[in-house]
């Protein structure tokens, strides 16, 4: 084949197509948010604009198009206009890094330390929210930007503490090989049951997301760093934020849940049983990628209706005394079990799932619903 | 050719960033700039056939060091004090010493470390250097970890944790 | 394959920028900045050099290198922060206490 067409045309149109998937995704999901959170809370949400409301998908672009465009008479001006833009591009870069479907059709560049790359690059998105948070010369924008600043380093430190067991188990950096190692073997979700639960909770707060959205907290801070952006500027942020969580999702689902593959121990739809139908296989195998992704697109929302936001201390307490020595203890129990695996040769995933599962159900036993105990001194306030 | 033309156009982004983080008044500015000098290096590394380490590179210092130069800086708010030049004379002779430190390293580079590539790929993968790190340097990587919780303890110790303030 | 030399020029350039930012800036950070630079520029010449002789010891010290720089970075501004406490600037000519 032609260098030009494989390394440059190809990779391009495929990025692209993905690109403009992954927009009509989230201007979608902006629609499923407010009425999931609207059936959440026992109201309706938008529901004026086409049927059931779906037509604000459309109305919402359109009205940030035409607002008018205010910029505060103090603000840095390149720093106020970079910052918005400056996270979109990590975060879109990293969708050509993502497989989507079994290769080679439905990956754009394929990369042999793909899984450090994606971190480099979302671990760069903090640097428009800090930017524009200094830029508005507001003080609760700026609030909002450093709170923002030290949660997303904080929490980068468990993020990739989390993936270290996975890459432990499939002894790869490649993403393709890790779905290909879970479809041989088990989902990661159950040897590495901790990792994943951390990752979710740092993926999470490194969107800033409820029950971690402090930087925007608007009970404390009116809107935290995005308070003097309006129209287009204020929806690029929200674009951003919400393609990170789509590049979050995707990762969980490629790292813990076996990607476009739908198999337990080589059995069931692997990748190469995907490859072996050809077009309707790989179609297959980015529907089943896609429903898992959005599986946890709606537990991301699930977790906005539900949690009550954290204090700032509480969050820094939770990221460095609870999620950082979990990540590390995962990390020494799982290597130390693959490492006995390996030389006296029983299959470690399956103890480590054990482990999870007894864990997962210690967990649930110490939760369960007991009748409540009133304390002998407040008898009488009751 | 193309890895030509990449070259020089990182190699040049660097250098006028560089400058920016030297000659700016801003230290916001200049720590935006010192990031995108860095990105540009990541390249520099990406074409010297060690992508892991172009990885860490963006990781380490875009992700974690230079978020934390600037959260010093905001939360400092620094960007609003002056710099009066006090000493002219020092100050011309710092940059016209380092000027000419840098000509003549470039001048000495170009004449005598010209040297051919050899041939043969050059293998640097993570697993690479994983293998190495952890069979040759085991000794000097423990030191670092040692280090790096030295600096923690005194990072918290400098920036003002009294310990009986918090009882 | 980019020969050398010419990561080496590249590497000697921002090397001296970062010297003289040492030189000639006030502002604690911005020559706290212009060491990351320095630190760099070595960092470049060991990568430049590993792939010259195709040792793999080029790589190992860049990633020290790396560690060190952060241990660095988290010492160098807490103790900027706390001068700033003492003296409410950061200008370096202001810390004296320690000249003579």
């Amino acid at each position: 084949m032609n260098p030009w067409m494989h390394y440059l045309v190809w990779p391009l149109v495929k990025f692209l197509v993905a690109f403009i998937i992954v927009q009509g995704i989230v201007a979608a999901m902006n629609w499923v948010e407010r009425r999931l959170l609207g059936f959440v809370q026992a109201r309706l949400g938008p529901n004026r604009v086409g049927p059931k409301g779906l037509l604000q998908i459309i109305a919402d672009p359109v009205k940030f198009l035409l607002k008018e465009d205010i910029v505060p008479a103090n603000a840095e001006t390149i720093a106020y206009f970079l910052g918005p833009i400056l996270p979109l591009i990590p975060t879109f870069l990293v969708y050509c890094l993502i497989p989507f479907g079994p290769p080679p059709t439905f990956v754009a560049a394929r990369v042999n330390v793909a899984v450090l790359l994606v971190l480099a690059l979302t671990s760069t998105g903090v640097y428009g929210i800090i930017l524009g948070g200094w830029a508005s010369n507001n003080k609760y924008s700026l609030m909002g930007g450093l709170r923002s600043a030290a949660q997303m380093v904080s929490y980068e430190v468990p993020f990739g503490l989390s993936i270290v067991g996975v890459l432990m188990l499939s002894g790869s950096l490649d993403l393709v090989k890790i779905v290909n190692y879970q479809a041989d073997h088990i989902w990661n979700l159950f040897p590495q049951l901790i990792a994943a639960f951390i990752f979710f909770v740092a993926m999470t707060a490194e969107t800033n997301r409820t029950p971690f959205d402090l930087p925007e907290a608007d009970s404390e801070l009116v809107g935290g760093y995005h308070t003097e952006y309006s129209a287009m500027k204020f929806a690029f942020f929200m674009l951003a934020e919400y393609s990170a969580m789509l590049v979050n999702c995707c990762l969980m689902t490629l790292l813990f849940l076996g990607g476009w593959t739908l198999a337990i121990g080589g059995y069931g739809l692997t990748t190469q049983t995907l490859q072996h139908m050809g077009i309707p296989g790989g179609m297959l195998g980015v529907l089943i990628f896609i429903v898992k992704v959005m599986t946890f697109m709606l537990v991301y929302i699930w977790f906005r209706a539900t949690f009550p936001r954290f204090r700032f201390d509480q969050l820094m307490d939770l990221g460095w005394k609870w999620m950082i020595p979990l990540a590390l203890a995962n990390i020494v129990v799982t290597g130390v079990v693959v490492l006995l695996g390996q030389s006296l040769n029983f299959q470690g995933e399956v103890v480590l799932s054990i482990a999870g599962a007894a864990i997962v159900g210690y967990t649930l036993y110490n939760l369960r619903p007991r009748a409540k105990v009133v304390h002998a001194s407040r008898v009488s306030e009751v | 050719m193309i890895e030509y033309a990449v070259f020089f156009f990182f190699a040049a982004v660097a250098v006028i960033f560089a400058l920016m983080v030297v000659l700016h008044r801003n230290p916001v500015v200049g720590a935006l700039a010192l990031v995108a000098s860095f990105f540009a290096l990541a390249v520099m590394y990406v074409l010297l056939e060690a992508p892991f380490l172009a990885a860490l590179q963006v990781i380490v210092y875009a992700g974690a060091i230079m978020v934390l130069f600037l959260f010093v800086i905001m939360l400092l708010n620094l960007q609003k004090q002056s710099e009066e030049p006090t000493r002219p004379l020092q100050q011309f002779l710092g940059y016209a010493g380092s000027a000419a430190f840098g000509i003549g390293l470039v001048y000495y580079l170009s004449k005598y470390a010209v040297m051919e590539l050899p041939a043969g790929p050059f293998i640097a993968d993570a697993r690479t250097v994983g293998i190495r790190l952890f069979e040759a340097y085991i000794f000097p990587f423990e030191m670092v970890s040692i280090l790096l919780l030295a600096a923690i303890v005194g990072a918290l110790l400098l920036s003002g944790v009294r310990m009986e303030e918090r009882t | 394959m980019i020969p050398t030399h010419w990561f080496l020029i590249l590497s000697a350039i921002l090397f001296a920028i970062g010297v003289c930012g040492v030189l000639t800036r006030k502002n604690g950070i911005t020559i706290f900045m212009s060491i990351e630079l320095m630190v760099n520029a070595v960092n470049l010449t060991f990568l430049a050099y590993a792939r010259q002789f195709h040792q793999i010891h080029g790589l190992i010290f860049v990633f020290f290198v790396m560690a060190i720089a952060a241990a660095e970075a988290a010492v160098g501004l807490a103790i900027f922060i706390s001068l700033f406490h003492h003296r409410a600037t950061i200008d370096v000519d202001e810390a004296n206490l320690m000249r003579w």
